[in-house]
């Protein structure tokens, strides 16, 4: 008796793991299909960079001058900001995989380089424009800090609305453990973040208004 | 690695399909039956017993509602005044006059204090193959007794209960609560079909007089005295039944404080029902492999899921303020439309499915037995209202309740 009453409990167990599993696959592939769109904007940004350090190897060879290497790193900066906004929302929408992460700190890398690039293109042409590095955290557990960087987040969309092609803006997240990147950021001694570095001289650790900032870059 | 607050998530989804689809799969499995009660193989004399105490409100009325119901075999209606201090026994009194033959009036030598004291010793006066109790604020359906007492040509059944609705259904709270019995009423019957009705409440319920004293009647220590004989009765084998075309309505609180009082009642009477059987895991049948896992496991989900609930809330809360607080400071805007995240994820999706399928099982359960006409049919306002908001209070009632018992905070509050 209590046997035959206890088939439907199997029963419903059963259709259980038959929809979660379908419903989880859903979720997975959903989630795999962003992470392959990523890969692929990554792709382009990828060759964008290689042509940049192309570009700054053509300014040596004088086959291009300092204006066509700015407007390439402005136009590299620009294409992976946009594409850092769309990879925000992906990571929030990304529960189960993991692809999301590694893409972040392939990202991080790019923005690495385009700092690297950064520093090269004004040794070699000086510099008719200001460079705002923005150094976080991903993802900390401290709401202060969370909050903060929010709200720095927001500062800087402003800043670069106002400011444009004045100023070139390069968010890395600094807990990505990019041997470069340490290395980059090593000589500010900096103890805590968010930071932002100003034309690679002055820190500024305390959140302060576009206003603010302009004038320090003024 | 899955972040924790997901796995949560997951583990959530996965209870709330089981149960159901549980639910789902034994009401088509069963549906055919779901109205159908047997016919009585012979005229089972009953007792009905009325504890009241200050009920002067309703008790003619429902002393009334039992003589109209029309049982044939109704020999007595034994009406227990628990030392009233309103006109409750007044009343009884002009009822017991109107009708000598079927009213018996009689008052405990002092107050019991709940009503399974008032229960149990109007149960002394009867000698009834059958024994029913009923609230003194209940309202039996006319042909409703006829409807159940078939189910005691089982031997094995021990009791038997009924649809029980709300009365009163004025106002929100009350339009609120009879959404909810309709949905407990329909999942009672569910739970027939595998053995496991875990309360024969107190507006309508017939037991086998022998059952009932082999149990010892009402336990007096237990708030929900309702569920504790139920749950004895199935300890000693009894079968439990439910008649879904029997219907009493039964008058609900109209007030939060009312609700709550109410509510802490049943949920300090289910947390001593669980201590008083703990040792019954896996064993006695369906008792120990369904309804007391059940119960205990609704408990850990319930508290559980409040607790998470709570605690995201609180962060998402701090976060917000602190980030509004520094955006004012920093002269930069609060909120942005770039910061709505329109991207769907896995547990919007799963989260989305459940609800619509609880929205599916109450639509069933309300749509499920048609009711007189002066019985207005619930809205879409009130159905979702009690879907987003009104079982989340569940928990809420759930905490103040394990408190309350850890305390040993044990009173009837009435």
């Amino acid at each position: 008796m209590l046997n035959n009453k206890k088939r439907v409990f199997w029963e419903a167990l059963f259709l259980t793991v038959v929809v979660f599993l379908f419903g989880v696959l859903i979720g997975i592939s959903f989630e795999s299909n962003k992470v392959e769109q990523i890969r692929q904007y990554y792709s382009f940004s990828e060759a964008s960079i290689m042509d940049v350090f192309a570009v700054n190897n053509l300014v040596d060879t004088e086959s291009a001058n300092c204006s066509i290497l700015e407007s390439a790193n402005f136009e590299f900066a620009d294409g992976i900001y946009e594409e850092a906004i769309i990879l925000e929302k992906y990571e929030d929408s990304g529960k189960i995989t993991e692809g999301m992460v590694l893409e972040h700190k392939k990202y991080d890398l790019l923005r690495t380089l385009l700092w690297i690039n950064d520093i090269k293109t004004e040794k070699k042409c000086g510099k008719n424009y200001h460079t705002v590095v923005y150094l976080y955290e991903y993802q900390p557990d401290d709401l202060a800090q969370r909050a903060t960087q929010n709200v720095w987040s927001k500062i800087l969309t402003d800043l670069k609305t106002e400011y444009g092609n004045e100023v070139l803006l390069i968010p890395i997240a600094v807990d990505s453990d990019l041997v470069s990147l340490n290395s980059l950021t090593d000589k500010y001694s900096i103890q805590e973040y968010p930071v932002l570095i100003v034309d690679d001289e002055i820190i500024v650790d305390e959140l302060s208004s576009v206003e603010d900032i302009g004038g320090l870059i003024n | 690695m899955v972040e924790f607050i997901t796995v949560v998530y997951l583990i959530y989804s996965f209870i709330a399909f089981y149960f159901l689809f549980l639910f789902l799969l034994i009401y088509f499995q069963n549906k055919q039956e779901f109205f159908s009660y047997p016919k009585p193989d012979r005229d089972y004399e009953l007792t009905m017993v009325i504890p009241c105490y200050n009920g002067e409100g309703a008790i003619g009325g429902t002393i009334q509602g039992l003589v109209d119901a029309g049982y044939r075999g109704l020999k007595k209606i034994i009406v227990v005044d628990d030392c009233s201090k309103d006109n409750s026994y007044k009343i009884m009194k002009e009822y017991e006059k109107k009708y000598p033959e079927l009213v018996k009036v009689v008052q405990t030598p002092k107050n019991t204090g709940n009503a399974a004291g008032a229960k149990n010793y109007g149960a002394k006066f009867a000698d009834t193959e059958l024994i029913g109790f009923t609230d003194d604020d209940s309202f039996i359906e006319k042909g409703s007794i006829d409807k159940m007492v078939g189910f005691f040509n089982d031997e094995k059944v021990g009791s038997v209960t009924c649809s029980v609705l709300v009365h009163n259904r004025k106002k929100f709270i009350e339009k609120l609560q009879s959404i909810e019995y309709k949905v407990i009423k329909f999942s009672r019957k569910l739970l027939e079909f595998v053995d496991s009705i875990y309360v024969t409440p107190g507006p309508l319920g017939i037991f086998r007089k022998s059952a009932f004293d082999k149990v010892g009647g009402f336990d007096v220590n237990n708030l929900a005295e309702d569920i504790e004989i139920t749950w004895h009765l199935q300890a000693e084998g009894y079968k439990v039944k439910m008649s879904v075309p029997a219907r009493a309505y039964s008058v609900a609180p109209s007030k939060i404080n009312a609700w709550v009082k109410q509510r802490n009642r049943w949920n300090i009477g289910g947390l001593q029902t669980i201590s008083k059987y703990n040792n019954d895991w896996f064993r006695k049948g369906m008792l120990g492999n369904f309804i007391l896992p059940f119960f205990v496991f609704s408990w850990v989900v319930g508290l559980f899921g409040l607790g998470v609930f709570v605690y995201r809330i609180l962060r998402l809360t701090i976060l917000n303020f602190v980030s509004t607080k520094l955006s004012v400071e920093a002269q930069t805007a609060v909120l942005r439309f770039s910061d709505i995240n329109l991207v769907p994820n896995v547990l919007i999706f799963l989260g989305v499915t459940v609800f619509f399928l609880s929205f599916t099982y109450t639509i069933m359960a309300l749509l499920n037995m048609s009711e007189k006409s002066h019985y207005r049919r619930e809205n879409f306002f009130t159905v979702g209202f009690y879907m987003l908001f009104y079982l989340l209070a569940y928990p809420i009632i759930l905490i103040i309740s394990g408190y309350k018992f850890l305390k040993g905070d044990r009173k009837w509050g009435r």
